[in-house]
């Protein structure tokens, strides 16, 4: 029951950075954009600006479990690579638990007094008034709700898989 | 409590070196352990950490983070396209033959491809492709090879629009807001065009002295008889020309200050991904492979952000930062001197953290005070621009170095490495000496009137009073005693 909860999981979190993985694409177009449109068009540039920018938002909130999965973290293992297999899962293991678990955990509550009334009010930008800032604020759950997702997952493999 | 922050930073360098944890979980982790001993001593308030979750939100709204995917995305578009070895050969074509050539040439692609893929470990990886093994099939030693693609990985540092000036443009600018704030100073606080602007003739300098050491090192060698004559395609010379174009038109624009790097950048990866997908070399498979590798390194350093403002919000509440700031304001010595040891200490943290860890950790702390002893921030920015990237080359634990014996599957010894290493190290340093003593390299082309300095006269007292002000957390939150 347990591990078939846990498989469900990591199919979700992939599932969320395949797709996430695509906002890149028009996080580019936007950016690219800005320019001709402030000094061309003339106009749209600050919009452009808003939209790539809560794209922008979720797309690095989900980056962070994406390294994980992948490991790219950057990470000097110059001596660490002269441990055993066993000592290294327990050292990722222990990282995991005592290092990103409170954190994200306590990003995830203490932020969210900050998402919660962001989101009541559907907050706009505060230069443009443009909708969607509050996705903004809403990506810090994202980041840290795939953070926690991801220590579960972990954590839940047998030894040696981590 | 201040020296509880200093601890926490001894614990990161070691925690990096005997964990192999990744360095976001490790600052991650040091952050947590101090902020769990400053609640539990009564030292900090647990209200104070509530600071934390604003300044994630400020890292994702920030606009010129909004780079760092997009550089991702051209060094992961220009290892797939066949851009860089297009360069290469037309380079080769025009130099004479041997192996002195083939050296220069790739010192000259990773000036090139450093710019526009903004990383070195992307830099690294294009070059450990195509460079190397062409070295090889010339008789180039492994040490040689390991040291000059480690070397030409590092130039994308230094030469503008760089992730790396990217970045650090912006610690930059906080740092002076606080030190002309402090010091009540008429400057127009510096922003990331004056750090390009400062770094090109230095940057110029050394690329011109590595292209040196390339070519005096080649020439020792003996011509590989086996050696395939390596002439580009009309195709491939075309490429080379309308890729170097557009370099300079990105180079110029940004200096020009016509589009900001940001925009630069997403021109780069436009065009980079619109030329991938008119090729048909990034269909089905491919781009949703690259969009996972951009996605994967992207988070890797923003993690690293994030765990950095997390460590720093956490020394700030403990105090460190005016800790040290109170040293660096009562170092003896002048201008020089104060900014050579504050280089040295940014220096010697290079051994255990890399580029990124040191920009969004060490620099917050330590240049802010400096930039109240040393008014001209440009050439500051200059000279920690030029010892991060020595930061990249420092054995053992370089990144460029770290990541190109892992692409090369390098197995000489360390200390060949460091031999062959040695000539374009001297060379750095050698420029940074340089530019340290003769702060005017960092000037050049700049505007007189943004030069103008007109320093009131304050007590030391009231320096740190302002300086006190200015690094407090949260209005109305006295740190703790030390």
């Amino acid at each position: 029951m347990t591990s078939r909860l846990i498989g469900g999981l990591d199919r979700l979190v992939a599932a969320i950075l395949g797709a996430g993985q695509w906002f890149l694409l028009p996080v580019v177009a936007l950016l690219f954009l800005q320019w001709p449109l402030r000094d061309i068009v003339r106009a749209w540039s600050r919009d452009a600006n808003d939209l790539g920018q809560w794209l922008f938002a979720l797309y690095v909130a989900m980056a962070f479990t994406a390294a994980t999965r992948a490991h790219t973290h950057l990470a000097a293992d110059a001596l660490a690579r002269r441990y055993s297999d066993g000592a290294r899962t327990w050292i990722a293991r222990l990282g995991a638990l005592l290092c990103l678990l409170p954190w994200a955990s306590f990003v995830m509550i203490g932020g969210a007094k900050l998402v919660v009334s962001s989101l009541g009010v559907l907050e706009v930008f505060p230069d443009t008034y443009n909708p969607g800032y509050f996705v903004i604020k809403l990506a810090i759950w994202l980041l840290s709700g795939l953070i926690l997702a991801q220590i579960v997952i972990d954590l839940s493999r047998p030894r040696g898989s981590a | 409590m201040g020296y509880a922050g200093l601890v926490l930073l001894i614990a990161v360098g070691l925690g990096i070196v005997l964990t192999g944890l990744p360095a976001a979980i490790v600052l991650i982790g040091a952050a947590s352990a101090g902020a769990a001993f400053g609640v539990v001593s009564g030292a900090v308030p647990f209200a104070l950490l509530s600071a934390l979750p604003g300044r994630l939100v400020n890292l994702l709204e920030n606009d010129l983070l909004q780079a760092l995917p997009l550089y991702v995305l051209m060094g992961l578009l220009l290892d797939r396209l066949p851009v860089a070895e297009a360069l290469y050969k037309t380079i080769l074509s025009i130099l004479p033959r041997g192996p002195a050539a083939q050296l220069v040439s790739g010192m000259s692609l990773g000036a090139l491809l450093g710019p526009m893929n903004g990383s070195v470990g992307a830099s690294a990886l294009g070059l450990s492709r195509v460079v190397a093994p062409r070295l090889a099939a010339h008789g180039v030693p492994e040490p040689t090879r390991a040291a000059l693609v480690a070397v030409a990985s590092t130039l994308g540092v230094v030469i503008p629009p760089s992730l790396v000036l990217i970045l650090l443009g912006d610690a930059m600018l906080g740092a002076h807001t606080i030190a002309v704030t402090a010091t009540g100073r008429s400057d127009r606080v510096i922003n990331t065009q004056d750090v390009f602007h400062g770094a090109l003739a230095p940057a110029g300098l050394f690329l011109l002295l590595c292209l040196a050491v390339a070519w005096l090192a080649g020439r020792r060698l003996p011509v590989a008889a086996a050696a395939a004559d390596e002439k580009p395609t009309t195709g491939q010379v075309l490429l080379a020309i309308v890729s170097v174009a557009f370099l300079l038109v990105l180079l110029g624009g940004v200096a020009l200050g016509l589009f900001y790097a940001v925009e630069a950048a997403a021109m780069g990866a436009f065009i980079l991904f619109t030329g991938g997908l008119v090729t048909r070399r990034l269909r089905g498979p491919v781009l949703r492979e690259v969009l996972a590798q951009a996605m994967a390194m992207t988070g890797a350093l923003f993690a690293l952000l994030i765990a950095a403002t997390t460590l720093t919000l956490v020394l700030r509440i403990l105090g460190t930062d005016k800790l040290v700031a109170d040293w660096v304001t009562a170092l003896p010595g002048g201008e020089l001197a104060t900014a050579a040891i504050v280089l040295g200490v940014v220096g010697l943290s290079a051994f255990v953290l890399d580029a990124f860890e040191i920009i969004f950790v060490i620099v917050p702390i330590v240049i802010p005070p400096l930039l109240i002893r040393v008014a001209d921030a440009r050439w500051v920015a200059v000279l920690v621009l030029l010892t991060l990237q020595t930061s990249f080359l420092l054995p053992p634990f370089g990144y460029a170095l770290m990541m190109v014996r892992g692409t090369l599957r390098y197995s000489a010894p360390l200390a060949a490495l460091v031999r062959a290493l040695l000539p374009f190290l001297l060379a750095q340093w050698l420029v940074l000496a340089t530019v340290l003593l003769f702060p005017q390299l960092a000037h050049l082309g700049e505007k007189e009137s943004d030069r103008v300095r007109t320093s009131p006269t304050i007590s030391r007292e009231e320096l740190n009073r302002r300086l006190d002000d200015m690094l407090t957390p949260i209005p109305d939150f006295a740190p703790p005693s030390r």
